[in-house]
């Protein structure tokens, strides 16, 4: 017998004799140990519902320049740093009066009365009231070029707050009205932190900023732009008090940050004891949803995505619209569009319901058309909007009565170059269906879509369209908006701001105007109504569609409520709880 | 030697200071820094551009840009990313994710792959060769993302679903076992009748253990025991020893099975110890383990000490590692029950708040090692299998090996001292670049499993078009490739006496 051979034998014998012998050992006792060591050491399942995000936050300050930004913002900006107001299920302001009720005392000069529940603490036990809303004039007023802060707009408008340290009445006052008023962010970063980490008493800070002292600020400001920047770690927990149900419990950098309950809380305290944020690439979230890594998931929407998660037992999917929407902008300082009726005959050929049809309801079956620009389906007044702007009117394509504008400007084959920021499937199938549809009306619709029709210098700025077809960012919000359709002092790139196709109407411009100062709700609905009407009688742009949100969560957790706004699902976060 | 390292390291600085201005330029230029917010709507869009350009420097001209960066990595300073945060500390914690995740993976693979590549070599064109070829090359082919879903799916997912209730179905028992019965006669070497006998014991001893773990739900509560320690032990120490030192030298044998034996006789005294134990605590069982079992090869090797000695140690260690799983294996109900009863996981790198004590929490590093660590093995085994059967047959029909059966050598000595180290040379290179590039991160992996490792941090950062964040891993993963490239040299020049370093 050769030599390979016994020795090849002998270990089969071996390995055999092994496996058997251990095949009998599994059914013996456990050695003693397991029962008095292992058992009673392991945590028992607990009751954290965990929600998936893909960024993972990295400043507990959200509100300077270099950290706004909503992997901050849906971690802290919602039930950790509460304010007097936040987004409601559809976007609009709905204020939080567990910290503060507030009221409109005077048209002229706008004035607004803020009354802090006498009860409101930050967690560490600190006052809330009138040092941090004097810490965020500091910030956002502009008078203190120090602090980062994301937009002086509105703040910048406001008088220098007059209240002491230790008041819960805090009376503001506008220098010129603001449509937006109720929407001001009043309480934004612990004023005692900034404070201390100043170097200066709360009463000193205050004085400083009363007198404008920049030099005194300056270690403070310091610490404001940098202090809260997380850099591998938290910064130490006491530096980062919550005024909401939760405070920051723990945070494992690349995976998790985890909230507690705030027992210092004086409101309505939040249903579960933690809430985890994951941080799991969008494309991996399903996965992790399916085997209970996650029970909250809010990924980017796709049709093929949809289709996995509606195949899941257990699990809830709730489709719908999102402050989001795909618009096309025509070009008014260069080329065929500056004539009305050419826009018109574009207009006409749009097939903005089979764009819908076919793009948007795979993955959204409630999806309509978007008929107005600055008011989203889901929105109260948006019914009565179309209906006055006469945006319905523009849902069915009309070839003929195209064909017959195009013919009666004696124009035929007129090319029309449709530009967008590619790579985006979506975008690139919406110009395939315009070119289906408007070149038998006559026109030549060529595809110019390009990765730099943003950049600068790209197609957009300088203005190498005749139709531009990209998304805005929409909000129940009027501030933000008006500038995009107000007439441009330059048709420049760096002059024309969002207004990208020059679009220019002296009439419109001054309700804009109004729009901005108006501070009764009631009135801005119908100013809005207007503007909408002359953006349709003008064809100024033609919107398309609102893009699909998709939220997803496990049977288990309960009252998920997705949020239309930038605020995201976790917007009620304190209201989850694991069954 | 010490002038060799000295000039590499010298001639190597120069060339990474040179590529590191190109790949900074590159990233740089790779794409507008602007692009999300060029696009963004929002009121605060203008705000946000002035704080990024005044944080990248956009303002100045990328040579100057590079100078600063320099200046500052000089000062010993990585400088900050577009949000002003740290890239150094960053770094510090991709670097020790990316290795948690590839050194077990580079390891295991580099193992079973030469192991395979050696026995494929021992069998050319036989049905275990072919067969192992065509599944190296289906490996080598699937793409990692495509692994790791079907992994997910598969081994996380349904197993977790199973583990409900986990009983294997008898035709899944009768499929594996004809499977494991056809791999072990296509590696026996002879007549066909030894073939079927060897088909017949892999056939039925499989059968006969998947039925048993799973009448006796071994896999709701699963554990190794006692005898299974002892066994396996000596049976590894016997097979080892008959492989390194063969039948006819006994010493080296008794030293192993002494060290295997004592080790699998501590494992009762053993779980006292073990039930509150820590990491320190783990690696000084381990010194022990090394100390008593090298105290054995000494005493019992006789004359072959030095074949004795890493015997011992190498049973003693096995010995320790099989009481180790046994002593995970037993926290793992109470740990399926913490987390929900799905023990396997698809992402992350551990249980968010997970505690317990340190087998609880060793097990949940484990179970979310898994599958990673299996995707990386199942693509990287090809390239080792492949490589070190090509050395090994190159090898094996080498003249001095031709020399060494004519003089009457056994096969064993002549396939083990002859042929194996010299095959193993050129893969040392293999294996020494492979470590090199862990730390350049596995890009893919780590995204599909939420690893942020540094490949994830690479791949973010030049999407964001921000070099700073780049340019600290490419300092990591280009100084790794200097240095492991150094130390393959060197470890060639020791193996092969007729490479000078000089």
């Amino acid at each position: 017998m050769s030599y390979a051979r016994r020795t090849g034998r002998f270990l089969a014998a071996a390995t055999g004799a092994a496996i058997l012998l251990t095949a009998c050992g599994t059914g013996e006792e456990k050695p003693a140990a397991k029962d008095s060591g292992s058992a009673s050491s392991a945590p028992a399942a607990d009751a954290t519902v965990i929600h998936a995000h893909e960024q993972e936050p990295n400043s507990y300050n959200g509100f300077t320049a270099e950290e706004y930004s909503s992997q901050n913002h849906i971690v802290f900006n919602t039930r950790v740093l509460q304010d007097v107001w936040g987004y409601s299920t559809d976007g609009g302001v709905a204020r939080n009066t567990e910290v503060a009720t507030y009221e409109k005392v005077s048209d002229d000069p706008l004035t607004v009365k803020y009354t802090f529940n006498p009860k409101a603490v930050w967690s560490d036990g600190a006052d809330l009231g009138c040092a941090d809303v004097m810490l965020t004039w500091a910030t956002g007023s502009g008078k203190f070029t120090d602090f980062s802060y994301i937009s002086t707009e509105q703040w910048g408008l406001v008088e220098l707050p007059d209240c002491k340290v230790g008041d819960k009445e805090i009376t503001l006052k506008y220098k010129s009205p603001f449509v937006d008023w109720e929407a001001l962010d009043v309480v934004t970063m612990p004023a005692h932190i900034v404070a201390e980490q100043g170097g200066l008493t709360v009463e000193e800070m205050v004085d400083a900023i009363k007198g404008g002292d920049k030099a005194k600020l300056k270690k403070a400001a310091e610490f404001y732009n940098k202090g809260w920047l997380f850099n591998g770690k938290l910064p130490d927990k006491k530096l980062m008090p919550a005024s909401g149900p939760f405070i920051i419990d723990s945070y494992s950098p690349g995976q998790s940050i985890t909230l507690a309950r705030n027992e210092k809380y004086w409101g309505e305290p939040a249903k579960s004891a933690k809430v985890t944020i994951r941080f799991i690439p969008q494309d991996e979230q399903v996965q992790a949803l399916q085997n209970g890594e996650t029970n909250i998931i809010e990924p980017q929407s796709n049709p093929d995505i949809v289709a996995q998660l509606e195949g899941l037992n257990g699990v809830t999917v709730k489709t719908g619209d999102q402050f989001l929407y795909d618009h096309l902008d025509f070009n008014f300082n260069k080329g065929p569009f500056k004539d009305a009726n050419l826009r018109k005959a574009f207009a006409l050929c749009v097939p903005r319901q089979q764009i819908v049809d076919n793009l948007i309801k795979p993955q959204n079956p409630e999806a309509k058309t978007l008929d107005t620009r600055n008011v989203v389906g889901f929105q109260s007044q948006y019914a009565d909007t179309v209906a006055f702007a006469g945006g319905d009117k523009w849902g069915t394509v009309d070839i003929e009565g195209a064909k017959k504008l195009l013919t009666d400007a004696g124009k035929s084959k007129l090319k029309v170059r449709i530009g967008y920021n590619q790579p985006n499937p979506r975008r690139t199938q919406v110009v395939e269906l315009i070119k289906a549809s408007c070149d038998q009306a006559g026109f030549d619709i060529v595809d110019t879509g390009s990765e730099k029709f943003f950049a600068d210098g790209g197609d957009l700025a300088n203005g190498n369209f005749d139709v531009a077809l990209f998304g805005w960012a929409g909000s129940a919000l009027n501030s933000g908006w008006t500038s995009t359709y107000h007439t441009v002092e330059k048709c420049t790139p760096s002059g024309k701001g969002n207004n990208k196709g020059c679009y220019s109407n002296k009439e419109l411009d001054k309700v804009l105007e109004q729009i901005l100062g108006e501070t009764d709700p009631a009135k801005t609905i119908e100013l809005v109504k207007q503007v909408e009407k002359t953006l349709w009688d003008d064809l100024a742009t033609i919107p398309l569609y609102t893009q699909p949100a998709l939220t997803a969560w496990s049977e288990t957790v309960q009252n998920v409520v997705p949020n239309a706004s930038q605020a995201s699902v976790t917007w009620n976060m304190h209201e989850w709880s694991m069954q | 030697m010490l002038a060799f390292i000295a000039r590499r390291l010298a001639i190597s600085s120069l060339v990474l200071l040179a590529a590191t201005f190109i790949m900074f330029v590159l990233v740089a230029l790779s794409g507008d820094p602007l692009g999300d917010l060029r696009e963004q709507s929002t009121p605060q869009a203008q705000a946000q551009m002035a704080a990024r350009i005044k944080a990248l420097r956009l303002d100045v001209p990328i040579p100057v840009r590079y100078f600063g960066w320099l200046g500052d990595l000089f000062r010993g300073d990585l400088g900050v990313d577009k949000s002003g945060h740290a890239v150094s500390s960053q770094l510090a914690l991709a670097t020790t994710a990316t290795m948690q995740l590839v050194i077990v993976a580079t390891l295991l693979g580099a193992f079973i792959g030469i192991t395979i590549g050696v026995v494929s070599a021992l069998r050319q064109y036989s049905s275990f060769d072919h067969g192992i070829t065509f599944a190296a090359f289906v490996c080598f082919s699937l793409p990692v993302f495509w692994v790791a879903t079907m992994l997910k799916q598969y081994l996380a997912i349904e197993f977790n679903d199973w583990l409900r209730d986990p009983v294997i179905p008898l035709w899944v028992i009768g499929l594996v076992a004809v499977f494991a019965g056809l791999v072990w006669a296509s590696i026996y070497k002879g007549r066909w009748k030894g073939k079927l006998t060897t088909f017949g014991i892999g056939f039925a001893v499989t059968a006969v253990v998947l039925y048993a773990l799973s009448a006796s739900h071994w896999f709701a509560d699963p554990g190794l025991g006692f005898p299974f320690v002892l066994v396996v032990s000596l049976a590894a120490a016997a097979g080892a020893s008959a492989l390194i030192a063969g039948w006819e030298n006994l010493q080296p044998m008794y030293a192993a099975l002494a060290s295997a034996g004592v080790g699998a006789l501590l494992y009762y005294p053993l779980q006292q110890v073990l039930s509150d134990a820590n990491l320190l605590s783990i690696l000084g069982l381990a010194l022990l383990t090394i100390v008593v079992s090298w105290a054995l090869g000494h005493t019992l090797g006789g004359l072959l000490r030095r074949q004795a000695i890493p015997l011992a140690v190498f049973s003693g260690l096995l010995t320790g590692g099989l009481i180790f799983v046994d002593r995970i294996l037993q926290a793992w109900h109470s740990y399926t029950v913490s987390v929900r009863n799905r023990p396997i996981a698809t992402i992350g790198s551990e249980t968010p708040n997970y505690s317990g004590d340190f087998w609880h929490v060793s097990l949940d590093s484990a179970m979310h090692l898994l599958l990673p660590t299996l995707a990386l093995i199942l693509i990287g085994l090809a390239g080792h299998s492949r490589y070190s059967r090509a050395s090994m047959l190159e090898v094996m029909n080498q003249d001095y090996v031709r020399t060494a059966r004519a003089k009457g050598l056994p096969e064993r000595t002549v396939i083990v001292k002859h042929a194996f180290r010299n095959g193993m040379i050129p893969i040392t290179t293999i294996v020494a670049l492979d470590f090199a590039g862990v730390f350049s991160g596995a890009v893919v992996t780590e995204h599909v499993f939420g690893w942020r490792g540094l490949g994830a941090m690479f791949t973010k950062s030049l999407r964001e078009v921000d070099p700073t964040p780049v340019m600290g891993c490419f300092l990591v993963a280009g100084a790794a490739i200097v240095i492991w490239n150094m130390i393959a040299d060197i470890a060639y020049a020791y193996l092969d006496p007729r490479i000078r370093l000089s």
